[in-house]
């Protein structure tokens, strides 16, 4: 008895020391690992009007991330993510249809994001786009 | 409790594990007269997976192009979490290595456990000192400081004396007339791919070599005379009524790895640039050769002896019979007898070796 006692003390000894050994690894190994925080990019994003061309799509980088504007037919702008919500590939603007293809299975998209064909299960998301001064201000 | 025991029993019916314990562990039973120079072994093993894990961390980081390598170093060292201690154990801890790697060499050179049957022991062990020199010299090139840029230069320099093909030979090892990009690509390669392979497989063999021919008791004064291992049949050297490996002597090669871990960390945390010069915080510049570049310490006496002959082939030729007699010497000194103390014309000259080797490197040091 007083044998088993001792045995549990020292394992759990030796566990606690493995225990810490392994957290004070483990520790700087994975600071070291996780992702670094890049610049800040939480801001919004301004483009000039000028670079939108009629019925045509501009990509840019927007808080990390693919996004889109379009301007549609009657003139007024659209924000989205151009992240496809089936799989996560990035849509591309068919100009003559108007609409968005993901490339990868043949996703559907309207101008507004909505889904009018394929395997996306939600509609891309929306962005807010304010138009002023000829410069256009996502976010 | 009873899951793990369930486990180990679904492990034990399929691949009979508790017998590969009794015989690798408990079952494996070593000299009771077995002393802690014996754990250096398993020091060096742990040393150099220490090597390989921050190795590969380091790679995470670290860009092998001329231009953007020193400052992803520096990147490392300043800005990623953490990226400094892992950079100092992988820099320290290749110093710390050769020298546990000699402290071994030395331990099986005065037990006299070179001698038959452990001849090719030796000769695997002393090639992989070499190739973890090489692959420290290698490594020492990817900051691409100035410390690395010239002392790669003046290293990959002294191959040139070498007859005939020597310019041509430093020109192939450089991958140009000067040391530039193109050396960086060939000692990144080398440094990360292929001497670790060739180590691994080589350390895999000097295990092979331990395994069969079973490990040497140390030698006392009481032994007789004939200690060296007579006839030609195979025989595997077991120590009934010895003490097994497991937990007996893991206790004592882990402790000699806590020792070896406090000295790695002792130097990481309370003098991390003992290893570096000014030179290693600048960034490599072609066009400017800073005054006394040195190589590291244990390249020293190679240094010095290459120094004070005056041509340098003739440096290079004692250097290259000194290091094949030392390769060779378990095939010179085939005497009987292992125990140091007597053994005086083998003692004179080791201890004079060791001394000379350690008066060359100061003297290096100094000049
Ligand atoms: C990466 C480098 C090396 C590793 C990982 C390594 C590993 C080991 C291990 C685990 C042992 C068994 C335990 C012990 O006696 O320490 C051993 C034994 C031995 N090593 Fe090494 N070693 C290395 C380099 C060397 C060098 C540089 C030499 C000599 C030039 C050498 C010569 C020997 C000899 C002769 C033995 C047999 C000792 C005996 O049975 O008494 N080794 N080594």
């Amino acid at each position: 008895m007083e044998q088993d006692g001792r045995r549990l003390f020292l394992m759990t000894c030796i566990g606690g020391v493995a225990a810490v050994t392994a957290g004070a690894v483990a520790y700087p190994v994975i600071s070291y690992l996780a992702p670094r925080k890049g610049k800040d990019n939480s801001a919004s994003v301004t483009i000039p009007e000028k670079e939108l061309p009629p019925d045509g799509a501009k990509f840019f980088q927007y808080h990390g991330k693919a996004a889109v504007i379009v301007r549609k037919k009657d003139g007024s702008v659209t924000a989205l993510s151009a992240v496809c919500t089936h799989l996560g590939c990035i849509v591309q603007w068919e100009a003559k249809k108007g609409e968005f293809i993901c490339p990868c299975h043949g996703g559907q998209f309207s101008a507004e994001g909505k889904v009018l064909g394929g395997p996306p299960p939600k509609p891309l998301e929306q962005l807010k786009a304010t138009v002023a001064n000829g410069v256009i201000t996502i976010g | 409790m009873t899951l793990v025991r369930k486990l180990y029993d679904w492990v034990e019916v399929r691949l009979g594990i508790s017998e590969v314990i009794e015989k690798e562990m408990t079952g494996y039973l070593l000299p009771r007269t077995i002393n802690n120079w014996y754990s250096l072994g398993s020091v060096l093993l742990f040393a150099f997976t220490l090597q390989v894990i921050s190795g590969i961390l380091l790679l995470i980081y670290y860009v092998p192009d001329a231009d953007k390598a020193f400052k992803s170093v520096s990147v490392i060292m300043n800005e990623i979490p953490f990226g400094w201690l892992i950079r100092l154990c992988h820099a320290v801890g290749s110093n710390l290595m050769v020298a546990t790697l000699f402290l071994h060499m030395f331990s099986v050179l005065f037990m006299g456990s070179y001698k038959k049957p452990r001849e090719l022991q030796w000769v695997s062990g002393f090639t992989l000192l070499n190739l973890v020199m090489g692959i420290s010299l290698t490594g020492y090139l990817l900051p691409w400081s100035q410390l690395s840029f010239w002392a790669t230069t003046v290293a990959t320099n002294s191959v040139g004396a070498i007859p005939v093909i020597g310019e041509y030979l430093v020109e192939f090892v450089r991958g140009g007339k000067l040391v530039g990009p193109p050396t960086l690509g060939r000692f990144f390669a080398v440094h990360v791919a292929v001497l670790p392979l060739v180590i691994a497989g080589l350390i895999g063999a000097h295990l092979f070599f331990l395994k069969r021919t079973g490990i040497s008791a140390p030698p006392t004064r009481n032994d007789p005379a004939t200690t060296t291992r007579q006839g030609s049949s195979y025989h595997y050297d077991k120590h009934e009524g010895g003490i097994p490996f497991f937990p007996n002597f893991f206790l004592h090669d882990m402790t000699s790895v806590s020792i070896y871990m406090a000295c790695l960390l002792g130097v990481v945390f309370f003098s991390p640039y003992l290893f570096f010069t000014p030179d290693s915080f600048v960034p490599a510049n072609p066009f400017q050769t800073p005054a006394h570049i040195k190589p590291e310490w244990y390249f020293l006496a190679n240094y010095q002896i290459l120094k004070i002959f005056p041509s340098e082939i003739i440096g290079l030729t004692v250097q290259g019979a000194g290091m094949t007699f030392i390769a060779l010497l378990p095939f010179v000194d085939r005497g009987d007898g292992r125990y140091p103390l007597k053994r005086p014309l083998f003692m004179v000259c080791s201890l004079g070796g060791i001394a000379m080797f350690i008066a060359l490197s100061i003297w290096g040091h100094l000049s």
